[in-house]
């Protein structure tokens, strides 16, 4: 019972931490976008592919929703050199919580795409609307409205999910605040500080999701 | 590579590597279903708590409000570390295995107090004034009509979160818990192949979560038809 709280010696140590947060946001907004492009893919195949590629898309939306990202993440730092494809830390992650975001993104996708009644297909094709306009008109906005609010959900899930890159020693917030512990040794400060970063960009992330939300799609969301 | 990694193999599956495979698996199912069980008693009284009305309750409810926010907002691998900090800070001499479970109570209670408050809210308001004009205490109120009906709504996504929580409790192997993943690193520094040592743990995390996913989409299917 001897530990005394000193802030004022990891003070200083902020700037940096608020860096790492810009590279965890990267991380985090990189992998989302990928994981958008293979979602978009892997549900149309699982919608409209045949039988094979369809089991293919399974297998693969199975195995990354069922395994922990930090163990791929791990497979693909260590295993992959073996088959003579050396990734950096900074890579690894990037590849593992992209695919791991594809994964998801793809059922959340999915979701969304069967949302859309066939009444509506059939609204659109009485009113003579050609492919691109029923596309356009009818469904894009439709599917946007239903997948909205699980996409921005799972982006914040994906930027707390960043701080696994520590482990592999990308430079992050979390990573950042693993370095200056080993400086400092005032662990407690440096990780109460960490964790405030942490719950205010998100909770900054979750209030611009949620305000473009309402401008762009009219959806009644809510941050806390 | 390929021919290596088939020489290995009966180096790797031997009965000891076996025992600590089954053993480090047992380890993640424990942290997990201990964790996210205690945890959900805490968030169920959570949640209760914030149903009080009335002046004097509201510090409580702020801090209750504020804890479940923070908690859901901080990464597990940080709340791990802080946690871990603490009880070494504080001079609390506990292993690191209660850490980690420590840990998966207090996220899972601030998870699961979300999850019940709105399975609270599913209820329709009409349920709760009737509840109201029939003069019932709290403890009457949810054992006797909100609990029946929200349930079916609880059930699935706290199902979900514990699932999900058998793969964030990878995370605890870095602070030295013996579970899966560390028995990933463990066979990988002995110099086995990372493909093998990865490969068997990523098997077997599919095979603990698997089962349970499909149950867990069974039973949300179920419970949804049911209701109607």
């Amino acid at each position: 019972m001897n530990y005394t709280i000193h802030f004022n010696l990891v003070w200083k140590y902020v700037p940096d931490l608020l860096q790492g947060a810009v590279l965890s946001f990267q991380i985090a907004l990189l992998a989302f976008l990928g994981g958008m492009i293979i979602g978009l893919v892997g549900a149309s195949i699982k919608i409209f592919g045949g039988r094979v590629s369809r089991g293919i898309v399974q297998a693969y939306v199975s195995f990354f929703m069922n395994t922990p990202q930090l163990v791929q993440i791990y497979f693909f730092f260590f295993a992959l050199p073996q088959a003579g494809l050396l990734l950096s830390p900074y890579q690894a992650v990037l590849v593992g919580m992209t695919l791991n975001a594809g994964a998801y993104l793809t059922e959340i996708q999915r979701a969304g795409f069967l949302s859309v009644h066939k009444a509506e297909l059939e609204a659109a094709d009485t009113l003579g609307m050609s492919l691109t306009q029923t596309i356009w008109y009818v469904i894009f906005p439709h599917i946007c409205k239903v997948l909205f609010p699980p996409l921005s959900n799972h982006y914040i899930i994906m930027t707390l999910g960043t701080s696994m890159a520590a482990i592999f020693g990308v430079e992050e917030l979390t990573g950042r605040a693993f370095n200056i512990n080993a400086v400092t040794f005032r662990s407690i400060e440096v990780f109460i500080l960490t964790a405030g970063i942490y719950v205010g960009i998100t909770i900054l992330a979750s209030l611009i999701l949620m305000f473009s939300g309402r401008w762009l799609f009219r959806i009644k969301g809510k941050v806390f | 590579m390929a021919g290596s990694l088939w020489e290995e193999i009966p180096r790797f599956f031997t009965y000891y590597n076996w025992v600590f495979l089954l053993e480090a698996a047992g380890r993640t199912l424990l942290l997990t279903g201990v964790g996210c069980l205690v945890g959900f008693a805490l968030g169920f009284y959570l949640a209760v708590a914030r149903l009080y009305h009335g002046r004097i309750f509201l510090p409580f409810k702020v801090i209750i409000v504020l804890y479940v926010e923070i908690f859901r907002r901080v990464p597990f691998l940080v709340t791990l570390m802080l946690v871990f900090f603490f009880c070494q800070g504080f001079g609390l001499e506990v292993s690191v295995f209660t850490v980690a479970l420590a840990t998966v109570c207090l996220i899972a209670a601030s998870y699961t107090a979300e999850i019940v408050r709105a399975g609270f809210e599913a209820v329709h308001h009409t349920q709760w004034e009737a509840t109201e004009v029939m003069n019932f205490t709290l403890g009457q109120k949810l054992r006797l009509v909100v609990i029946p009906q929200a349930w079916k709504v609880i059930l699935p996504p706290a199902f979900s979160f514990f699932i999900a929580f058998i793969k964030d409790t990878a995370l605890a192997s870095q602070i030295g818990v013996v579970e899966l993943t560390y028995v990933g690193k463990v066979f990988n520094n002995k110099g086995f192949s990372p493909v093998l040592a990865f490969g068997a743990i990523l098997v077997l995390y599919y095979l603990m979560s698997y089962p349970l996913a499909r149950f867990g989409a069974w039973m949300e299917k179920r419970l949804v038809v049911s209701k109607h």
